[in-house]
Formats: C-alpha cells, sequence, structure tokens
C-alpha cells in the first residue's frame, strides 16, 4: 500500500504518459520521465522525507508544497534520486518569505530562479562550476534547476497566461542552476559566507530580473576589473524594491580571468565587496545612484566559469532576497 | 486582486483595479482564492500597466473608473 498521496492515472506506455501530461499543461513544453510510484518513493527515501513533509507555502496562492509534490516534479525533471536533497533545499529556500515566490514567478518581467549550489555535494553530483557552467551539457545542473521550476510551475500554480504573467519570460526559466567554483578559488565560498559551516552543502536561490556581462579584457588590477563591474552595475541599475528595506542582493558571478587579478594581489571576497559596494552606491552628479544597495554584504560573490573571456556576470534582482539553506541528505547536513 | 478578496474576507468591502493586460491573472487569483466570480474593474489602454503616470494621467484614470468603483460597490 503506497503512502503517496497523488491521484495516480494508468497509462499503456511511457509516450502516452508524456503526451498525455503535455495535454494536461503539466510540462515545462520538455518532455518529462514517468514519476512512478516506485521512483517517487525513492526520491523521498533519499531526501529522508516523508510524502506528507511540508516543504514550504505561497499564501497567496492557497499553496502547500509537500516533500512528495517535490519529489514528483524532481522524477519528471529528469533528476537522479541522489540530487533531491538538493532540489528539496532549492524549494525550500525558494518558498522562504522573503524569497517572494509569488511575485517573482508571476511578474510581466519575468524573472528566473537562479540556484547556486555549495559544498561537497557539488562534487559528488558532477555538478558543473566551471567552463560553460551556466549552459546544457550537465545532468545535475539542468535537472536541478528544472525542478525547482516544474515545482513553481505545478505546484505554486505559475502557469503562463494563469498566474504567470511575464511579457516576454525567458529561457532561464527552464533551469538555471551552477556551483561556485571552490576548488579554483581561495575565496570563502558563498554558503559560509552566509552563516553555512564550511564542509556542509547549501543552495542559494536568487530571484534574478537581468543577466547581464561585465566585460574587461584589458584591466590587470583588482581596482580596474572591479571598477569595469561598477560601471555595468550602474549602467543597469536595480529596482531597490521598498517592502525589503535597505536590503538588496545582488550576485556578482565572477570568472577565472578576472578573479586572478584579486586573488593575486591578495584580495578577499569581502575586500572586492566593500570596493564595488561603495562605488556602485555613489550618488550621481544629479541625484541618487541608480544601484539600490542597502549594505555592502548584499552584494554576494561568487567564483565559477571557466577561462578565456575576462568577464563577470550580473544576476540583478527582482522584489526579493536570495534566500541559503543547507542541504540535507537523510536527516542530516551534507 | 489578493489584497481587496483579503479585505472581503475580513468584513470591508473592496474593489480592486486593475489594468486590461493583468485581467486574466486578477480572474486566475480570484480563481484559486475560492473567489472567481468576484468581480473587478479594469483600467484600458492608453496607459500601460508599468509606466510611470504623470499626475495628469493618474487624475484622468481616477475620473474614469470613480464611477466604476462606487457602481460596484453600490451593486454589493
Amino acid at each position: 500500500m503506497s503512502a503517496l498521496h497523488a491521484p495516480q492515472h494508468a497509462y499503456n506506455d511511457g509516450l502516452e504518459l508524456v503526451e498525455d501530461y503535455h495535454a494536461r499543461g503539466w510540462t515545462d513544453g520538455l518532455p518529462i520521465v514517468p514519476p512512478t510510484p516506485e521512483l517517487v518513493e525513492e526520491f523521498l527515501e533519499a531526501a529522508g522525507l516523508s510524502p506528507g513533509h511540508v516543504v514550504g507555502t505561497v499564501p497567496t496562492r492557497e499553496v502547500t508544497v509537500t516533500a512528495e509534490h517535490v519529489a514528483i516534479n524532481a522524477v519528471m525533471a529528469g533528476c537522479r534520486r541522489d540530487y533531491m536533497p538538493v532540489v528539496v533545499a532549492a524549494v525550500r529556500a525558494h518558498l522562504h518569505e522573503k524569497a517572494n515566490c509569488h511575485s517573482t514567478t508571476g511578474t510581466l518581467s519575468g524573472a528566473a530562479q537562479v540556484v547556486i549550489v555549495n559544498g561537497p555535494i557539488r562534487l559528488d553530483l558532477d555538478l558543473n562550476c566551471t567552463a560553460g557552467c551556466f549552459g546544457p551539457g550537465w545532468r545535475a545542473n539542468a535537472t536541478i534547476g528544472r525542478a525547482l521550476r516544474l515545482v513553481i510551475r505545478n505546484v505554486c500554480r505559475a502557469v503562463p497566461n494563469f498566474l504567470d504573467r511575464a511579457s516576454f519570460s525567458t529561457p532561464a526559466r527552464y533551469s538555471f542552476c551552477f556551483g561556485e567554483d571552490e576548488e579554483g578559488s581561495p575565496w570563502l565560498p558563498l554558503s559560509v559566507e552566509r552563516g553555512i559551516p564550511a564542509g556542509a552543502s547549501a543552495v542559494t536561490v536568487h530571484s534574478t530580473m537581468t543577466v547581464a556581462a561585465a566585460v574587461d579584457l584589458t584591466s590587470r588590477t583588482p581596482e580596474g576589473v572591479l571598477d569595469s563591474i561598477v560601471a555595468a552595475l550602474r549602467a543597469r541599475g536595480t529596482a531597490g524594491d521598498r517592502w525589503l528595506g535597505e536590503d538588496t542582493n545582488v550576485v556578482l558571478v565572477m570568472g577565472p580571468e578576472h578573479r586572478r587579478y584579486l586573488v593575486d594581489a591578495g584580495w578577499s571576497k569581502a575586500d572586492a565587496r566593500a570596493y564595488v559596494w561603495e562605488r556602485a552606491v555613489a550618488p550621481t552628479k544629479h541625484g541618487p545612484s541608480p544601484v539600490k544597495g542597502g549594505r555592502p554584504d548584499g552584494f554576494l560573490l561568487v567564483a565559477a566559469g571557466g577561462p578565456g573571456m575576462a568577464e563577470t556576470w550580473l544576476l540583478l534582482p527582482h522584489l526579493a532576497l536570495a534566500v541559503t539553506q543547507p542541504v540535507v541528505v537523510g536527516g542530516g547536513p551534507r | 486582486m489578493r489584497d481587496a478578496v483579503e479585505l472581503e474576507w475580513a468584513g470591508i468591502p473592496s474593489v480592486a483595479i486593475v489594468h486590461e493586460t493583468m485581467a486574466g491573472s486578477a480572474r486566475a487569483m480570484a480563481r484559486v482564492s475560492g473567489m472567481g466570480e468576484y468581480a473587478f474593474v479594469t483600467v484600458d489602454y492608453p496607459h500601460v500597466p508599468l509606466a510611470v503616470w504623470a499626475p495628469d494621467e493618474v487624475r484622468e484614470i481616477a475620473r474614469q473608473v470613480a464611477p466604476l468603483v462606487l457602481g460596484q460597490l453600490r451593486a454589493t
């Protein structure tokens, strides 16, 4: 007797199931893996959670997200069962009050949810943190990000032209997940800076409206590289959502060609953050800065990407704070 | 829309004013809130939903929607 709660449907074969899921609007437009009761139970076991365990809620949508919901959508997304604890942590982070699921998934601007993974589980799952980490080719990156988005669609009701009212939306809404290159950087990992013990795994979920590159091919000093990042930030600006008070999170994903000038000169993440923050929020000649950043530690610096292009990517926020949650495997931290 | 629904739950007669572009989303929100038939007032073009409206435009919109809001309140 299964302990699962979801209604079960019978199909003659997997293809019939996939076509029916498309017809019912249960996918993002791509094929899914059939969420059989056996697979769903295996995924729940991998996370050490009962089907009815509440992972989070969206009060404005009358939605309660359970571990069974997460497992079903993780299977559908193509995850391996050992990805499940990361998916649960990502869903938990996204459903935090300050992550503002309702607005970030319903907005006209079509914000995407980026999942940044830290800790040893990146290596266990072969999660790409280096060259090509924003793109296709790695199952963990592709399916963990997709699983979060399927939960947002199928459980949190952010269906396009229903509660998702994005004017254009973005391909980053299919999946956007990468890991920090902790092995390629001497810096403190993002998760450790945000209070997770060193050696433990965690995810940070950040809703981003704009993903833009700060390219600087010629600077050879920390100040030069960071001045280019400041210029790119000020050219774009941030919305400065009032309900978040003084808090704003801007994620800066710095590639190795930029990082090395900072690392070689002995700059820490905190040093870089202080330099960027002060200049990013400085007033213009005619009024306040276009960048609303309440505190230096709201600027989150992440090491990732591969060599070649000297660039740092700006993940500008939308109506939410970045939220970090530990990855819990079978009842204990990993 | 959800704010209006929650005010209604608190016993305060309310009217949601929604741009025409967002009418589908407003209907969806009313539906998931268990009030699928909840009526609301729409504002149409030429005022785009996320534009920064000038004071004169705001006054013009207010003139357009005030009678509709009053009519809906009287109808409930």
